[in-house]
C-alpha cells in the first residue's frame, strides 16, 4: 500500500480534528491551566489548588449545588415521567393527527433559551403578568411566581418542563417504536392489561432511551444557565443560583476568572461522577 | 438502539466543556496590553461607546466637535446599560479586541477594570489631562487617577443624594416637607401620608432583580461618610453605620411604607407613572427621568437633600459618577482625548448636556451658566440646579468602591432582601455578609 493511501484517512480527517482542537481541546486545557491562577494586584499569580480549596470553605458554590440538586432530584423524575406518558399517547394508533402533536410538543425545544426566559419572565410578573391576570378571575391572590424564595424555584422547574419534556418525549418516542408489536400482541395473549403490557414491554423496551434522557437531562440541569439567568439573575437571595449562573458571576462581574474556571472544572467532575453512577444502575447488565 | 457508553461518556464530557470551560478561554490573559498607539491628534476615526442618554448626548455633541476638528470623524454607539459592562469587560480580557476608542464607564466599574486590566485603559495623563486636577468636583480626582500622574479617566457626571417628592401628597397629607431632618422624622412622616393618601414613602426592588437594588442603602451609608470599604481597602460592611442604615430599610418595610420595585428599571418608571410612592431617593441625574416620564405631572414635584441619618448629620453626598475613559488598545488614542477633552472640559459642552437630559457636570466652571440658577416650573418653581450643587460644594469624603464593588454588591442585596422578605435582623445579616466577602476576597473586615 502506498503512504499516500495509507495517509489519506488521516487527511479526511484533519478538519474535524483542528476545529476540535481549537474550540474545544485548547480551552478545555488552557481553563485548567487558568484555574491555578488568580489576579493579584493586576498580575496572574500562581496559586495552586487555592482556587479549588476555596471552592469547599464558599458558602455560594454549596448553596448553587444544592439548588442545581433540588431540580436534579424533583424537576427532572417529574419531567422524564411526562415525557414518558407523553410518548407512549403520541405512539398511540388510536390518535389522530399524531404528526401535529408530535410538532406541536417539540416546538418549545425550538425556541431560543433567551427568548423562552424573557416570554417566561413577562408571564409571570407578579404585577403585569398574564398569569396572575388569569388567576385573579378564580379569585387567587397574586402570586409571587419570582419573587418569593420557594416560587421562584418552582417558575424555574415550570420553565425547564415546559422546554424540554417535548424534546424527551421525542427520544422516547422513537425508541418505543422499535418496540415489536408481537410483544404486545404475547403480552396480551397472557392476559396482561394495558398497565401490565406498561410495565413488562414498554418500559424494558425504553431502558437504553431512558438512561439517555436521564443522562442527558442530568448534565443539561447541572449546567443551566440561561433560564435562571433571565428569569431571576439567580435570586431572590440565592433561591436560584445555579453552578452555571455562580461560574458566570465570578468570571463576568467580580473577573475572577481563576475561580470560574476551578467552578467549571468542578462541575465537570461531578458531570462525570454522576454520568458513570447512573450508568452503574439503569444500564444494561450485560 | 445500540449506544456505547464510552460514547456517550464522552459526548457528554465534551458537552460539559463546551458550556463551562469554553467561554473562560477568550478571557485568559488579565489585561490587555495597552497595545494601541498615540495616532494622529486632528484626524482619523474614533468610535464612542455610551448608552441611551448620554449616548444621545454625545453624538448630539459631534457637530460642535468637527466644526473644530473637521477631520475626526466620530461614531457614537448606543451600546444600552447594563449590557455595555459585559461588553467592555470582554473586550478588555481579549486584550483590547474589538474596543471602542472611547469608553463610558461608571464609578463602579471604573476601578475593577483599573484593577483587573492595567493597561486596559490609556494613560491620558501622557495626553494632557493632569491640567484639569482641579476642573472636576472634589473627591472625584482621586477616583480616576493613579500612581505616578497616571490618569484612567475623566469625571463626566457627578450626582449627588437627592429627594424628589411629590408636593401635592406630602400637601394632602399636611406633612411639611422641610420640617424633616432626619430619617426617623421621614418615617413618621411616612406613616401619616400612608394612612391620609394610601401611597407608599418609597420603592425598593426587595428580591434584588436588578444589582442596584441597594441603592438606597447606600446612598444611607454615604450620608453618614462611610462605605462598604474603607480607603485601605478593608471590610467596613457591618459598621455600626451600616446596621443603622439597614434598620432604617427594615423599619420603613415593618410600617408597611415600602412598595417592591422588582423587575427593575420598567418597574420604577411604572411606578412613577402609576404614582406608588410619595418620595423617589435618586441622585441628581433622575430629576431628567421624571420630568421626561410624567410631563403632565409639572408642578406636583418637588426636590431637596436627602434627610440626614442622624440629627445634625450631613444631606450631602456624590453617590456616583460616570466618566470617559480611553481605550489602551485605540490606535486613535490622541485623536480620542480631543474628543473627551472637548465633552468634559468645555463648559458649553456640559451646559447644553444638562439642558437637555439633567446630566450632572462634574465640572465645577458649568455651573457658572444661568440653567442652574434659574426655577424649575416642573419642580414647583425649585432651583433644582442650586440644590444639588450645594451638595457638590459640601465637603464630600472619597468613597473607595475598590476592585470587588461587585462582589460587595452581591452580598449587600442579599442581605438587604433577608431582611425585606424574611424580616431577618439587620445587624446579623450584615455580619454574615461581611464575613462572606472577606472569605471571597481576602480582605480584613474591621470591627
Amino acid at each position: 500500500m502506498s503512504t499516500g493511501r495509507r495517509l489519506a484517512p488521516y487527511a479526511f480527517v484533519l478538519p474535524a480534528l483542528a476545529l476540535f482542537a481549537a474550540f474545544k481541546l485548547y480551552p478545555i486545557a488552557w481553563s485548567f491551566v487558568l484555574s491555578l491562577y488568580r489576579t493579584v494586584d493586576g498580575a496572574d499569580t500562581f496559586v495552586g489548588a487555592d482556587n479549588y480549596a476555596r471552592l469547599l470553605d464558599d458558602p455560594l458554590f454549596w448553596t448553587a449545588l444544592k439548588n442545581t440538586a433540588v431540580i436534579l432530584v424533583i424537576q427532572v423524575p417529574v419531567m422524564l415521567a411526562l415525557a414518558t406518558g407523553l410518548a407512549v399517547a403520541l405512539n398511540s394508533r388510536l390518535l389522530r393527527g399524531r404528526t401535529l402533536f408530535r410538532l406541536g410538543f417539540f416546538l418549545p425545544m425550538v425556541t431560543g433559551l433567551v427568548a423562552y426566559g424573557v416570554v417566561f419572565s413577562v408571564l409571570l410578573n407578579e404585577k403585569y403578568g398574564l398569569v396572575n391576570w388569569l388567576l385573579h378571575f378564580a379569585g387567587v391572590d397574586a402570586v409571587p411566581w419570582l419573587t418569593d424564595p420557594l416560587w421562584a424555584k418552582l417558575s424555574l422547574a415550570l420553565a425547564l418542563t415546559w422546554h424540554y419534556t417535548g424534546y424527551n418525549a421525542v427520544i422516547l418516542l422513537a425508541r418505543l417504536q422499535t418496540v415489536p408489536r408481537e410483544l404486545y400482541d404475547a403480552a396480551a395473549v397472557d392476559g396482561a392489561g394495558a398497565l401490565g403490557s406498561f410495565r413488562h414491554v414498554t418500559l424494558p423496551g425504553l431502558r437504553p432511551a431512558l438512561l439517555l434522557t436521564t443522562v442527558l437531562s442530568t448534565i443539561g440541569t447541572l449546567q443551566i444557565f440561561d433560564e435562571p439567568f433571565i428569569l431571576t439573575h439567580g435570586g431572590p437571595d440565592n433561591a436560584t443560583l445555579t453552578i452555571g449562573v455562580y461560574l458566570y458571576q465570578n468570571a463576568f462581574s467580580y473577573f475572577d476568572f481563576g475561580y470560574a474556571s476551578a467552578i467549571a472544572y468542578a462541575l465537570a467532575v461531578l458531570i462525570g461522577i454522576l454520568g458513570l453512577v447512573q450508568f452503574k444502575v439503569l444500564g444494561d447488565p450485560s | 438502539m445500540d449506544i456505547s457508553r464510552r460514547g456517550i461518556l464522552r459526548a457528554g464530557g465534551a458537552l460539559a466543556a463546551g458550556a463551562g470551560l469554553t467561554g473562560l478561554t477568550a478571557c485568559s490573559g488579565s489585561g490587555g496590553t495597552g497595545s494601541g498607539g498615540a495616532g494622529s491628534p486632528d484626524r482619523g476615526e474614533i468610535t464612542v461607546w455610551s448608552w441611551a442618554g448620554p449616548a444621545a448626548e454625545l453624538k448630539a455633541l459631534t457637530p460642535a466637535f468637527n466644526a473644530q476638528y473637521p477631520d475626526i470623524k466620530v461614531t457614537v454607539e448606543d451600546i444600552g446599560n447594563p449590557a455595555i459592562w459585559d461588553k467592555i469587560t470582554t473586550g478588555l480580557a481579549a486584550g483590547g479586541t474589538g474596543l471602542a476608542d472611547v469608553l463610558h464607564i461608571g464609578v463602579d466599574y471604573l476601578p475593577g477594570y483599573v484593577e483587573k486590566f492595567p493597561n486596559g485603559l490609556a494613560d491620558l495623563g501622557k495626553l494632557g489631562a493632569n491640567q484639569y486636577r482641579d476642573a472636576f468636583a472634589q473627591g472625584l480626582w482621586a477616583t480616576v487617577s493613579g500612581r505616578g500622574g497616571r490618569v484612567n479617566a475623566l469625571p463626566w457626571e457627578a450626582n449627588s443624594a437627592g429627594f424628589y417628592y411629590r408636593a401635592d401628597v406630602f400637601e394632602q397629607a399636611g406633612v411639611d416637607v422641610k420640617s424633616l431632618d432626619t430619617w426617623d422624622d421621614t418615617i413618621e412622616a411616612g406613616k401619616v401620608i400612608k394612612a391620609k393618601t394610601g401611597k407608599y414613602l418609597l420603592g425598593i426592588d426587595k428580591p434584588a432583580s436588578q444589582a442596584d437594588a441597594a441603592n438606597f442603602f447606600q446612598m444611607l451609608l454615604q450620608l453618614q461618610g462611610v462605605f462598604y470599604f474603607n480607603l485601605d481597602g478593608a471590610i467596613t460592611l457591618d459598621s455600626p453605620e451600616a446596621v443603622k442604615a439597614m434598620t432604617i430599610i427594615k423599619q420603613l418595610n415593618d410600617a408597611g411604607l415600602v412598595s417592591d420595585l422588582s423587575g427593575g428599571w420598567n418597574a420604577l418608571i411604572a411606578s412613577i407613572k402609576a404614582g406608588t410612592a410619595a418620595v423617589l431617593p435618586w441622585p441628581t441625574w433622575f430629576g431628567g427621568i421624571i420630568e421626561e416620564n410624567v410631563p403632565e405631572e409639572k408642578g406636583k414635584w418637588g426636590v431637596r437633600l436627602p434627610p440626614a441619618v442622624r440629627r445634625g448629620g450631613s444631606t450631602a453626598a456624590t453617590v456616583n459618577s460616570t466618566h470617559l475613559a480611553v481605550a489602551g488598545s485605540s490606535k486613535q488614542q490622541a485623536a480620542a482625548w480631543k474628543f473627551v477633552e472637548f465633552a468634559l472640559t468645555r463648559p458649553a459642552s456640559q451646559v447644553r448636556i444638562y439642558q437637555d437630559k439633567g446630566i450632572a457636570p462634574a465640572l465645577m466652571k458649568a455651573y457658572d451658566d444661568p440653567v442652574f440658577h434659574t426655577p424649575s416650573a416642573f419642580f414647583s418653581g425649585r432651583q433644582k440646579g442650586e440644590v444639588f450643587l450645594a451638595a457638590l460644594q459640601a465637603p464630600s469624603p472619597a468613597y473607595n468602591y475598590s476592585a470587588d464593588y461587585a462582589r460587595a454588591l452581591k452580598v449587600v442585596t442579599d442581605a438587604q432582601t433577608k431582611v425585606l422578605l424574611k424580616g431577618a435582623d439587620p445587624a446579623e445579616v450584615l455580619r454574615q455578609a461581611a464575613d462572606q466577602l472577606a472569605q471571597q476576597t481576602g480582605r480584613k473586615v474591621v470591627r
